[in-house]
């Protein structure tokens, strides 16, 4: 056998193995929320539930309010992807075709953002929506959030990349700048708004020191922090209860992945391509 | 009535003052549409940043409202505080092996799973999709994998014959905990960015330097690593900046425990502002932590600068 008929095999299950073990967590996740409490503690770990405890994911539902955390990460993903995604297309058009006095120097302004933490900004961003009295509200988990640096750097870029003919003839037309913006440059720019869409609604949804901080009651909860929560009522105990965590964490998971698999090729051309190059 | 006669004053105005004036409302308008991002950034970044600042140099309570300016004290304080070197030893060793395991881990899965079929795109799927489930959904899996008594990890080793082993409670162990589940989150992700690295290589340097009789190792040590250093680098400093500011799975896996034994810089300001209503004394350590991470990702620039090659 030639080097190379060993190679091929052994790449495959060398990978294979390397998918199951990345798999496996999530497939556990999923495992655990359907055991029994007395198949938690099994002497030696099933890997397929003897009888599906479905009704585990009733009992969650029953203990915390899961929808509502639900609602509230829905509101919140919304109001941020949505707030950021106009604002976030104005400013790209500014940078990209505008004309005017400091704009480049503005735009670096813009990008040095990123590289200001929001663990560096929430002591005083605390103390100014407390006194707007916006603690525990939506506006405190959205407005913050409203200017994403990121998604300007990759609209402007996408901008920048079309051509101003279609453009100049439009404005020759009297089509003002937001009919440009919205009617003529966003629908070229599709995939990288597509793109700046997935990425956003995945970290959105996924947020926790954010909504950790700025609410501080059960019913304003997002999934990530009332499920955290929900373990942190079980102190020394959790591991009881662990079919209902899990159960509770699936639910949050559930469309992330769902996206993840409706959107997989969008996801991987886009990670590949957002790089700063 | 008065909008025609301002209409019929333009048109008597000369040519070249009406094009200056009409540039002048353009640029003025195309200015407008980078405000809202500038009032946002503005308001929730960079004013907070300076009033950041501010407060390191007072003591003060969050409850309370009465600042005193209290100069450098807190600045002094931490600085004569072991505790801040626990701290930045801790979160150094854990960006150190966390950057390190990542970066190696995900350029061997990207030369590993670089084929181009059907089989190989579904594994690189199922590879990269954990970057994007929730730190703190994933960290609760961890917790129970890893649980002592009944984690499926200390039931695998067993099997072995080996002995079970304490991961979150013990002080060795724990940080390994969280370098897990930042490992399970990030090698998909850093295998895709060396992919797109990987073919960005023109075909033809891996001929010319096969007809010079260079081996695969050869090509990959100088070939492969000097073209792929631009990636490197990107990867380098984005996970040097995101490791150095872990927090989710600090907070849901080890709370700094054992011991203070994972206590990492964001858990500790954290704590200091929110349990201890410490906003003098964290804003200090804020912006010490800012600074000292902004160096360190301008020595890594500089440093790499010789060790970079652009193509070209």
């Amino acid at each position: 056998m030639t080097a190379k008929q060993i190679w091929v095999p052994t790449r495959l299950i060398l990978s294979l193995l390397v998918t199951l073990l990345m798999v496996f967590p999530l497939y556990w996740l999923v495992i655990t929320s359907l055991k029994t409490p007395a198949e938690l503690k099994a002497a030696f770990p099933t890997f397929w539930p003897e009888t599906f405890a479905w009704s585990n994911y009733k009992v969650v539902f029953q203990s915390i309010p899961l929808a509502r955390y639900g609602l509230n990460t829905i509101i919140q993903t919304v109001g941020i992807v949505s707030l950021q995604m106009n604002v976030a297309l104005l400013a790209a058009y500014g940078f990209a075709k505008g004309n005017f006095w400091g704009r480049d120097k503005l735009f670096v302004a813009i990008i040095a953002a990123l590289i200001v933490p929001e663990q560096v900004v929430f002591v005083p961003v605390y103390v100014m929506l407390s006194k707007l009295g916006w603690i525990n509200t939506y506006w405190a988990l959205i407005i913050p959030h409203g200017a994403s640096a990121y998604s300007i750097f990759l609209l402007r870029q996408a901008f920048k990349s079309l051509s101003s003919d279609v453009m100049e003839a439009a404005s020759m037309d009297g089509a003002n700048r937001f009919r440009i913006i919205y009617r003529i440059l966003a629908p070229m720019a599709m995939p990288t708004i597509i793109t700046v869409l997935i990425l956003k609604v995945i970290s959105s949804w996924n947020s926790y020191f954010w909504p950790l901080i700025m609410t501080n009651t059960n019913n304003m909860r997002v999934l990530t922090v009332g499920i955290s929560m929900f373990k942190e009522s079980f102190p020394g105990m959790e591991m009881m209860s662990y079919h209902l965590i899990m159960a509770g964490s699936v639910c949050a998971i559930a469309p992330i992945v769902l996206l993840f698999v409706f959107a997989q090729k969008h996801i991987v051309v886009a990670m590949a391509n957002s790089t700063f190059k | 009535m008065e909008i025609q006669s301002v209409a019929a004053e333009e048109l008597r105005l000369p040519t070249r003052r009406r094009k200056t004036r009409y540039r002048m409302i353009a640029s003025f308008k195309d200015f407008s549409l980078v405000c809202p991002a500038l009032l946002f950034l503005g308001v929730f970044t960079y004013y907070p940043l300076l009033f950041s600042v501010y407060i390191s140099f007072t003591d003060w309570n969050l409850v309370k409202p009465a600042k005193k300016f209290v100069g450098l004290l807190n600045y002094e304080k931490l600085l004569t505080d072991p505790k801040l070197y626990h701290v930045l030893k801790i979160t150094f060793v854990y960006t150190i092996l966390d950057v390190v395991l990542t970066l190696a881990i995900g350029l061997l899965l990207a030369l590993l799973l670089n084929v181009n079929s059907r089989v190989y795109n579904t594994m690189r799927l199922f590879i990269f999709m954990p970057h994007y489930i929730s730190m703190v959904i994933a960290s609760m899996v961890f917790v129970w994998i890893l649980n002592n008594q009944y984690g499926i990890m200390n039931k695998s080793l067993s099997l072995f014959g080996m002995e079970p082993v304490h991961w979150l409670d013990s002080t060795s162990n724990a940080i390994w905990g969280l370098i897990m589940v930042s490992l399970w989150k990030g090698v998909g992700f850093t295998m895709i960015i060396f992919l797109a690295g990987l073919r960005g290589i023109p075909v033809e340097y891996y001929e010319a330097s096969s007809i010079d009789g260079a081996n695969k190792w050869q090509q990959f040590l100088h070939v492969t690593l000097p073209l792929l250093s631009p990636t490197t680098l990107f990867l380098l400093i984005t996970s040097f900046i995101s490791s150095m500011q872990v927090f989710q799975s600090v907070d849901v896996m080890t709370d700094g425990g054992p011991l203070e034994s994972t206590k990492v810089m964001v858990y500790w300001i954290y704590q200091m502002a929110f349990r201890d209503f410490r906003a003098g004394r964290s804003s200090a350590l804020v912006i010490l932590f800012f600074f000292i991470i902004i160096a360190l990702t301008i020595v890594q620039f500089v440093l790499s600068r010789k060790k970079v090659h652009y193509e070209g």
